[in-house]
């Protein structure tokens, strides 16, 4: 059986070309293929591990905008609560001042107005009883015109003395 | 190489018969029986063995008769080398058929004269020989010695009971009718088998370093298509196979052994499967290419084994009575040790040799049928063509699973020789690691 007895020559030559192909690939070949899928793989990785990192920090910055965000608004509504508080201070102030300064304007028009009325009191009294004096003298000197009256009456009053 | 088949008359025959099938069933039958009577048979067994096995010449595509020339190497009896080319000892001899006129060319061996210092050197390639196919040196013999020799092949014939052709007579050559004596040279002429490996080697080398070029040229970046299948291929063995095999450091040792061995047999498999000129070496499929690659484990398992490696052969872990009055488990590891690399190499050689035998003999059958008349012709044409792609497609798997499993024992082996013994528990932890990483 030819098949199963190994020729010589081919043992050889065989064993002359897996050596050279065993150098040449041992020293320019493999190491080199087999670096550079080691140096991909790792870069790969460093390269997912650094986008993880980014990531990461991406979503720290996110949150942390959000954070000013919120304190920001925090802060506005504060503001905003403090200014309408002042304003209606303010206005509460402002009122209450005015009508203090209106009830003072009142209060000196009530005290004049008072006065006025008891001047004009006093003057109208004063000129009822003159009126009512230059009525009666006028009254008087009109019935006193006739003597007969005029001794009626001294009658009259005399008669009243008497009886007192 | 110098037996009249021919493959161009095969295609033409199969040709012939399809085209026949398709048109003329009736005519062509009868016209093929005719023929027949004509023929010889076809020798089955001839055939596989010319192309399951070696020559001194390729063929050129397509073309059974004319070869490519290859230089023949090879030293005499008297240690003087010689050197000449292969087409020197073949000649084409063109028979022109008497009745059809159809040519029909053989091709025959013939002697290759030598003159070197006074001396004649004739070298032929044995037919009739116990080294059939091989240039051996040959001797005239002295007519005392003549009659003796065919008066010894005369008394094998009649022993072997075979009437047709002379005789094999140890040590003697039969050619052109006259027997000589024989010396087989000492043969390391470049072969088709070793062309072939040449160009196997020629190949692989361009593989890795059209990689490697890319490497360098285009960095990190990732190759794609054929050299992303290069790339794919040498991770999953490197990472696959050997790295998890042997971790990480040892693994990076090995490697370039490895790695070799299997791109080497995976190119030579596949090489093996193409018909015409680059390929159609059977190569994995003969015994001494499988040899020297078992050879190879063998000298990197044994030579860089380690202590603990040893001393499991001699000293192994079985209870004493096992091992000390009488050494039977010694006698087993011994055993082991050479059994292992037998088995790598007559496991591949007799995958590829049978996917090769196997596509050979489905198209032969088309022949053998050819003889029962065109519909039975017909008819082993279509499933033989159908069963040979299945097969071709099945060895190129197997081209790729043998290479694999190759690869894969002799890394499992040179991990037995490595291992430490005692830091069994730190590879494993290392291991561990390193897939916890990944």
């Amino acid at each position: 059986m030819e098949l199963f007895t190994p020729d010589f020559g081919l043992v050889f030559w065989m064993f002359v070309a897996f050596v050279i192909l065993f150098l040449v690939l041992a020293k320019w070949g493999w190491p080199v293929i087999i670096k550079s899928m080691e140096n991909r793989a790792d870069t790969i990785d460093k390269g997912v591990e650094y986008a993880r990192e980014a990531k990461e920090q991406l979503d720290n910055a996110r949150s942390e905008a959000q954070k000013y965000v919120a304190e920001a608004q925090k802060q506005q509504a504060e503001i905003l609560r403090d200014a309408a508080k002042m304003k209606t201070q303010i206005i509460e102030e402002a009122r209450n001042e005015a009508s203090a300064e209106a009830k003072k304007v009142m209060d000196a028009a009530k005290v004049s107005i008072e006065q006025s009325r008891k001047e004009a009191e006093l003057q109208f009294r004063n000129e009822v009883s003159k009126f009512s004096i230059e009525i009666a003298e006028k009254m008087v000197r009109n019935q006193m015109k006739s003597d007969k009256a005029q001794v009626e009456l001294v009658d009259k009053l005399l008669n009243e003395i008497e009886k007192n | 190489m110098n037996q009249p088949i021919e493959m161009t008359k095969h295609f033409k025959h199969i040709v012939a018969l399809m085209l026949a099938l398709l048109f003329a069933f009736p005519v062509s039958a009868s016209a093929d029986q005719e023929k027949g009577d004509e023929k010889k048979d076809v020798n089955v067994k001839e055939i596989i063995f010319e192309h399951l096995g070696d020559g001194y010449g390729w063929e050129v595509p397509f073309s059974h008769v004319y070869r490519i020339p290859l230089p023949v190497i090879v030293k005499a009896e008297d240690g003087k080398w010689f050197c000449f080319s292969s087409a020197s000892l073949t000649e084409v001899e063109v028979v022109e058929d008497m009745k059809t006129g159809e040519k029909e060319k053989h091709l025959l061996p013939v002697v290759k004269k030598v003159e070197r210092n006074g001396r004649d050197y004739e070298f032929i390639i044995a037919k009739v020989s116990k080294h059939k196919d091989k240039v051996v040196q040959i001797f005239p013999l002295s007519p005392q010695e003549e009659s003796r020799v065919v008066a010894m092949a005369d008394s094998i014939a009649v022993e072997s009971g075979s009437s047709e052709g002379a005789a094999v007579v140890p040590g003697y050559v039969y050619h052109d009718g006259k027997y000589y004596r024989e010396y087989r040279t000492f043969d390391i002429s470049i072969t088709k088998n070793v062309l072939a490996l040449f160009i196997c080697v020629i190949i692989v080398t361009a593989m890795v370093m059209s990689v490697v070029r890319y490497y360098s040229r285009k960095g990190l970046k990732a190759p794609r298509k054929g050299m992303g299948f290069m790339e794919m291929l040498v991770d999953f063995i490197y990472t696959g196979v050997i790295k998890s095999t042997l971790g990480a450091e040892k693994g990076r040792r090995f490697a370039p052994f490895l790695l070799t061995c299997f791109f080497f047999i995976l190119v030579m498999n596949l090489v093996g499967l193409i018909v015409i000129f680059p390929g159609g070496a059977n190569l994995t499929g003969n015994i001494a290419v499988t040899l020297v690659l078992a050879l190879l484990t063998f000298i990197v398992t044994n030579v860089l084994g380690k202590k603990h490696y040893w001393k499991e052969i001699f000293w192994p872990d079985v209870p004493i009575w096992l091992k000390c009055p009488l050494p039977i488990m010694q006698v087993i590891e011994i055993f082991g040790i050479f059994t292992k690399p037998a088995a790598l190499c007559v496991r591949l050689f007799a995958n590829m040799m049978g996917g090769h035998m196997i596509v050979i003999t489905l198209v032969l059958l088309i022949f053998i049928f050819a003889a029962f008349g065109a519909a039975a012709a017909g008819a082993s044409v279509v499933i033989s063509i159908v069963f040979t792609v299945f097969m071709l497609l099945l060895d190129v798997l197997v081209s790729f699973i043998q290479a694999y499993v190759f690869t894969m024992l002799s890394t499992m082996f040179i991990a037995m020789s490595q291992e430490d013994g005692h830091a069994h528990g730190e590879s494993a932890a290392a291991e561990l690691s390193a897939d916890v990483e990944a």
